[in-house]
């Protein structure tokens, strides 16, 4: 009996230790596909230096919140996640998200790390998501086509009346060649693009923390009628109208668009696969001038309840130091810490410095109903800009989505 | 009812009722795998789903009994509303339109003809590509830019400027139309050719003795013996549009102005883009009950007199 219990006993002490070693060593994380060209090699790097382990797994884009939520429903969710920055809020009032308030601050260098990923991740004053990859809006605009419309290749807009001058010009060159591109049917692309022309101007989307709506602003109707103005005049091709953020991309790369609002990926995109596109990279400007751009890309999260806090800042220390960043940048990602991002894309292409700069100045709005009232394809935001670039009624159209999104946020409980 | 019968000889009716117990079980036996996947894939998920609908059941937070108060705030969903009228709509139009190119199909591929087997091989291929498939591929082929129709029209002479076909209402809806009938006529056309086939030639042949035209013909014998035919491929349209789906949220995205959004498209969106669980399982118990309506009104409208 009592070499039985003995046994017993080191059989339980054997699998706790097993047990405690695993779950400490070898931790899971999940990652959209969007970002397959830099996590795997990140985690690679990580684990090559590193006593804890992470076991990464690649999820399509569009599947990751059903699959995190749902496998966070169920008790299987993985330990850590690098989650679509603007999802944040939804993950943190669900209570799905570990506080990492405590780590946060922890960092010397926790005021440098990107305000808008910090701001998606802030719930009800506590920090619940850290920045893990970036992307920022830029306006790309033509060189070769600068040159052949007589305007100054080396020479970015400023402003609106530039913006629209100069599409103008490169419109007139005629044949397929148009001035200005941008998704028309897609409330994502357009948040990234089209919200920082508001913010430029001294307008806002959402605010009182996110709880109250301001489509009605004259900031966007001056921007609704930036926008109307190149699409009346045939700055804007026919596509334009229906593109749902299939090309959003793919407009300025076919090498026959003046200027386009778009993300910082394009750059690499650009550089490493349409190498004849010769572009420069500029902020999106307000109605007068000023810059603004949209914080994108993905915060890193952790399951709540699992004690993985250490592992956490293991993980984060290592994402955050020169070397981790500069892998980042040299992979497609934007640094997010900008006391090293210069020195993170100085051996890139040098258009990246621009990128780097406007994340500094990026924005996101925050909302537990941010995929309800921006991306959804039904959503609000969508069927607002569709109507106001392409109809007539655009006090209408502005009045229905400001009180449909009013309506959302007044809806969350 | 006891009778004398019964009560002098009741060891051959215990008999008897006794193998008509093992007849049932065997029956019940060979169903038995039937019945647990239907309860398993239908009963049960049609259970849990009507729970759900009682419930504010976010996809990330903790569910709440709410009662019926998901149906109470559907009756004022002007866009589930507008949505089921749309669906509708398309239903009728498509099932008509699957049926205007499916029958004179089915009745050409029936005739044997030198090439029979290459015409139906060639009519059912569509059939056989995925509806998200044949819906990504007539996205390209609908793109202004980059697709076939407008700037092959255009290369062509027909237009002198390229029109997209997908910006105004009418031709989206049109294109999307024609694509489905591209893709699903095959389909109907065989089990309309099943059913032309079913059909004796005898009886056929002695209309046409007794001097019947062949409008008569089809009027008179194709078209009252093909009405369980009809009845099933009319089902199987009328039940299959209500559901469409991949081709408004491919090729159009509930565009333009969210017109070509289909009930389905909206429980989707409410579901996934809003997160709200629940009521878009109020949604779907909404368009079952509406579903089985039709799909009930129809069989009793084609049910003929011997009974269906």
């Amino acid at each position: 009996m009592k070499l039985l219990k003995i046994v017993a006993l080191a059989a339980t002490a054997l699998g706790a230790l097993s047990t405690s070693a695993f779950s400490q060593e070898k931790l899971t994380m999940w990652s959209r596909s969007s970002s397959e060209a830099f996590m795997p090699a990140l985690i690679d790097a990580f684990n090559a230096s590193h006593k804890t382990q992470i076991e990464l797994q690649i999820v399509p884009s569009a599947e990751m919140v059903q699959k995190y939520a749902t496998a966070a429903a169920g008790g299987s969710a993985p330990d850590f996640v690098s989650l679509d920055l603007v999802y944040g809020p939804a993950f943190a009032k669900s209570g799905t998200l570990e506080d990492l308030t405590d780590v946060a601050k922890s960092l010397p260098y926790f005021e440098h790390l990107s305000k808008a990923h910090i701001g998606t991740g802030t719930f009800e004053g506590r920090i619940y998501a850290m920045p893990m990859s970036a992307d920022a809006s830029v306006l790309l605009w033509n060189k070769k086509l600068f040159k052949q419309a007589g305007l100054d290749p080396e020479k970015a807009p400023t402003n609106w009346a530039e913006i629209e001058e100069a599409a103008g010009k490169v419109n007139a060159l005629g044949g397929d060649i148009r001035g200005f591109y941008f998704s028309g049917a897609c409330g994502g692309c357009n948040a990234f693009t089209f919200m920082p022309l508001i913010w430029a101007s001294g307008g806002d989307i959402l605010v009182d923390g996110g709880k109250r709506a301001t489509l009605d602003s004259p900031q966007m109707y001056d921007a609704i009628n930036f926008y109307r103005d190149m699409v009346a005049k045939g700055y804007v091709p026919e596509s334009a109208k229906t593109d749902s953020g299939k090309n959003f991309f793919g407009g300025f790369a076919t090498d026959k668009i003046g200027l386009s609002p778009i993300g910082a990926f394009a750059i690499g995109n650009l550089v490493k696969n349409y190498p004849t596109v010769d572009f420069g990279v500029t902020f999106i400007p307000g109605k007068t001038g000023g810059k603004a751009s949209f914080g994108g890309g993905d915060n890193f999260v952790v399951t709540a309840g699992r004690d993985n806090a250490p592992a956490a800042k293991e993980f984060l220390e290592f994402v955050y130091s020169l070397e981790g960043q500069t892998l980042l940048a040299k992979l497609g990602s934007l640094p997010t810490r900008d006391d090293v991002a210069a020195e993170a894309v100085k051996s890139l292409d040098q258009r990246y410095q621009v990128a780097t700069e406007a994340l500094k100045l990026g924005r996101t709005p925050s909302s537990p109903v941010y995929n309800d009232i921006i991306n959804s394809s039904t959503g609000p935001w969508k069927q607002m800009l569709n109507e106001v670039f392409f109809d007539d009624d655009v006090k209408g159209s502005v009045t229905k989505a400001q009180t449909a999104m009013q309506s959302i946020l007044d809806d969350t409980d | 009812m006891i009778n004398s019968q019964n009560i002098h000889d009741g060891a051959p009716i215990r008999r008897r009722s006794g193998r008509q117990r093992r007849k049932q079980l065997a029956g019940l036996l060979f169903i038995a795998p039937a019945l647990i996947l239907v309860a398993t894939f239908f009963v049960i998920p049609l259970g849990m789903a009507f729970w759900m609908s009682l419930h504010n059941w976010p996809l990330l937070g903790r569910p709440r009994f709410i009662g019926f108060g998901n149906y109470i705030r559907l009756t004022q969903d002007a866009q589930f509303w507008s949505s089921m009228r749309f669906t509708v709509y398309y239903t009728v139009i498509v099932t008509i339109a699957i049926f205007a190119v499916a029958f004179p199909l089915a009745l050409f591929a029936e005739k044997a003809h030198r090439f029979t087997k290459f015409y139906r091989t060639a009519f059912f291929l569509p059939v056989v590509v995925g509806f998200g498939s044949a819906s990504l591929l007539w996205a390209w082929l609908l793109d202004v830019d980059s697709g076939l129709f407008s700037p092959a029209a255009e290369y062509l002479g027909l237009m002198t400027t390229r029109i997209n076909l997908l910006a105004d209402f009418d031709t989206t809806f049109w294109s999307i139309i024609i694509m489905v009938v591209w893709k699903t006529a095959g389909f109907n056309m065989i089990i309309l050719l099943t059913g032309l086939q079913g059909i004796s030639t005898e009886v056929q042949e002695a209309a046409r003795i007794d001097g019947a035209s062949s409008l008569q013909r089809f009027r008179r014998i194709t078209l009252p013996l093909m009405r369980r035919t009809i009845a099933l491929a009319l089902i199987l349209s009328v039940s299959g549009s209500m559901l469409a789906f991949d081709q408004f949220y491919i090729i159009a995205d509930g565009g333009p102005q969210n017109r070509t959004v289909t009930a389905v498209y909206w429980i989707f969106s409410q579901s996934f883009g809003s997160f709200r669980l629940g009521y878009g399982a109020a949604l779907s118990m909404v368009l079952l009950v509406i579903l089985v309506f039709i799909s009930v009104v129809q069989l009793r409208l084609l049910r003929n007199p011997e009974g269906m």
